[in-house]
């Protein structure tokens, strides 16, 4: 990113509730794990990913959303690859 | 040296009470500056020291480990950078000082007829200039209550929201300067560049410079020169007499040391540049007799008076820094050692509040509200935004000395921020825009201490005899004017709350860490 776009980046009120679509592609760090599953929060949105791999809490990840409800802010996605903590 | 395993201690009654001594000193503090209104800062040092006491009777097992925290603590990096920050930015200042540039500042404001009511908002503009060139702002409050605070009283500037107005300053240079520590430190501890994070946290600073500017003049123009029976009349009477614009070369040598740092000159390096220059410039003004300063003023012997003495100050060179005195007055004097010796209570109460800070790290004191507070109170995004932002709030109130306090809360503004996936750049907003306004609004904070303890060097100091002691301004009278740092908060409890610039991971990936 230029320097002219790092100073213009975020002069926005962001929600608290993002969306996505199904489809795309997320980093982002894991914020629970619950048996075998994951849970990610990005904001008040989370989304749910049923087989962790070997993903622990605070490791980042790549993440495919696979459906997302924008009413209720939960959606469902799958590891596309563990990044891990430093990443 | 080897990096020691951390030491952990037990203390008797649960981890929080590792935070006794820290909290015995605040309350001594306020006990001591806010009721009684005696800002002596030995005194803080003997509060602290009793706090460590009084800690140590609650520790179980080895009362030696306690002892050994003390010492992992008190020589930590951060301690010794603000060592000698103070010493040499000190010298640097009373130099500066006594060779005029008071006098030449207060011509400039004079022509440029910079009124009292200007004055603070000019101030913490320039003040905000210099810190984000040096990125120090303990050293911004040092230099500017050294040689602009007794340019402003000389003008009939109130000396309350004057100090408060170089405070915020230096609140506003700790906070965007690329080369400050706490900036470093923000960056690093949440896996962001410094770049990114620099130019991320201009959209919360300008908004609360420009609300700080806009409270400047309306107080200054507000709140009358003549405060609390402060003698201005009399002040303003020594202006006529002495002032010149000679003093005004000295701007050469700040220039010098600012181009130094910016430029990634060790700090001990660039002021000892600007040092030699600045010493050279008396020489010659007072060779040239346009300002009243010599060798003397600098580096002064006063030694009793008997044969061997006398030879030496007839001697050449080496006679100009050698006087002879009656016994009762002998002593050694000057810029370079009162600049230096000004700061050495405000040292050692430094060195002992870092080992404080250790002890709550050691006895798990962080941990315990580390945990209260991410299981029972961040349970949304907003939350959890506004637990980061008044958590470092309470640590910074605790530690005092902001890149410590930064250092001790960074791993828990991480772990919370990740939990809701905030962007890197947006923690390290969060972590040091509070870090470096409160440490300059609390009245026992570092660098809120640092400014005040340069104006006590103003008393009675060679350049300012005017200068007396019921001139000081409280410690903590100032802090509601410290307006940039209060407005700096609220704009980010405004944030936490709205969303103003939040990002979060998923929106930006932060560039690769530039680690030191």
């Amino acid at each position: 990113m230029s320097r002219l776009g790092k100073l213009l980046a975020g002069w926005t009120f962001r929600t608290a509730t993002p969306t996505f679509e199904p489809g795309e592609a997320i980093t982002a760090y894991v914020s629970e794990r619950n048996g075998d599953g994951l849970t990610v929060r990005i904001g008040d949105s989370v989304i749910r990913v049923e087989d962790g791999e070997d993903a622990a809490v605070e490791d980042k990840i790549r993440l495919e959303v696979t459906s997302f409800d924008a009413t209720n802010h939960v959606g469902t996605g799958e590891v596309v690859e563990v990044l891990g903590p430093d990443a | 040296m080897p990096e020691e395993p951390d030491i952990e201690l037990s203390f008797r009654g649960g981890r929080l009470v590792s935070a006794l001594p820290i909290a015995l000193f605040i309350a001594w503090a306020i006990f001591q500056s806010g009721i009684l209104g005696i800002g002596d800062t030995t005194g803080l040092v003997a509060g602290m020291l009793t706090g460590l006491i009084a800690g140590l009777l609650f520790v179980r097992g080895d009362w030696k480990d306690y002892a050994d925290v003390i010492f992992a603590g008190m020589t930590r990096r951060v301690a010794a950078t603000a060592v000698v920050a103070w010493l040499w930015a000190g010298m640097f200042a009373e130099t500066i000082q006594v060779g005029g540039f008071v006098d030449g500042l207060v011509w400039a404001a004079t022509v440029l007829n910079v009124g009292p009511g200007l004055f603070p908002a000019v101030t913490f503009l320039l003040a905000a200039l210099l810190a984000t060139g040096i990125g120090t702002g303990y050293g911004t409050a040092i230099a500017f209550t050294s040689l602009v605070f007794p340019a402003g009283l000389l003008l009939g500037a109130n000396p309350v929201l004057l100090f408060g107005a170089i405070l915020s300053g230096a609140v506003f240079g700790d906070n965007l300067a690329p080369v400050s520590d706490t900036t470093i430190v923000s960056a690093v501890t949440q896996d962001a560049d410094i770049g990114g994070v620099v130019a991320s946290r201009v959209k919360y600073a300008v908004v609360a410079a420009a609300l700080a500017i806009a409270a400047y003049l309306v107080a200054g123009f507000g709140i009358p020169g003549v405060w609390g029976g402060m003698p201005h009349i009399d002040v303003a009477g020594e202006v006529s007499a002495s002032v010149s614009p000679w003093g005004l070369v000295h701007l050469l040598d700040i220039a010098l040391v600012i181009v130094l740092a910016v430029r990634g000159r060790h700090i001990i390096e660039a002021v000892s540049w600007g040092l030699l220059l600045a010493a050279a410039f008396n020489v010659a003004l007072g060779a040239a007799n346009l300002v009243d300063v010599s060798a003397g003023s600098m580096l002064l012997f006063s030694a009793p008076q008997n044969g061997l003495t006398q030879a030496v100050e007839a001697l050449p060179l080496l006679g100009a820094v050698v006087e002879t005195v009656p016994a009762g007055q002998v002593g050694v004097g000057g810029s370079v050692y009162s600049g230096a010796a000004g700061f050495f209570p405000l040292i050692v109460l430094t060195l002992l509040l870092v080992a404080g800070a250790e002890i709550m790290r050691a006895g798990g004191g962080f941990d315990a509200i580390q945990e209260l507070v991410i299981d029972r109170v961040a349970t949304t995004v907003r939350r959890a935004e506004t637990t980061m932002v008044v958590g470092t709030a309470l640590v910074n109130a605790t530690v005092t000395i902001n890149t410590a306090a930064e250092i001790a809360i960074a791993p828990y503004i991480a772990t919370l921020g990740k939990r809701f996936n905030i962007n890197g750049y947006r923690r390290a907003n969060i972590l040091d825009a509070n870090t470096s306004a409160l440490g300059y609004i609390f009245p026992w904070g570092g660098g809120l201490l640092a400014g005040y303890g340069a104006m006590q060097g103003l008393v009675g100091g060679e350049a300012t005899p005017w200068f007396t002691a019921e001139m000081l301004v409280n410690p903590a009278s100032v802090f509601p004017y410290v307006f940039h740092g209060w407005f700096l908060v609220a704009v980010f409890l405004f944030a936490a709350w709205t969303g103003y610039g939040r990002e979060y991971v998923s929106d930006r990936t932060s560039e690769e860490v530039s680690r030191v």
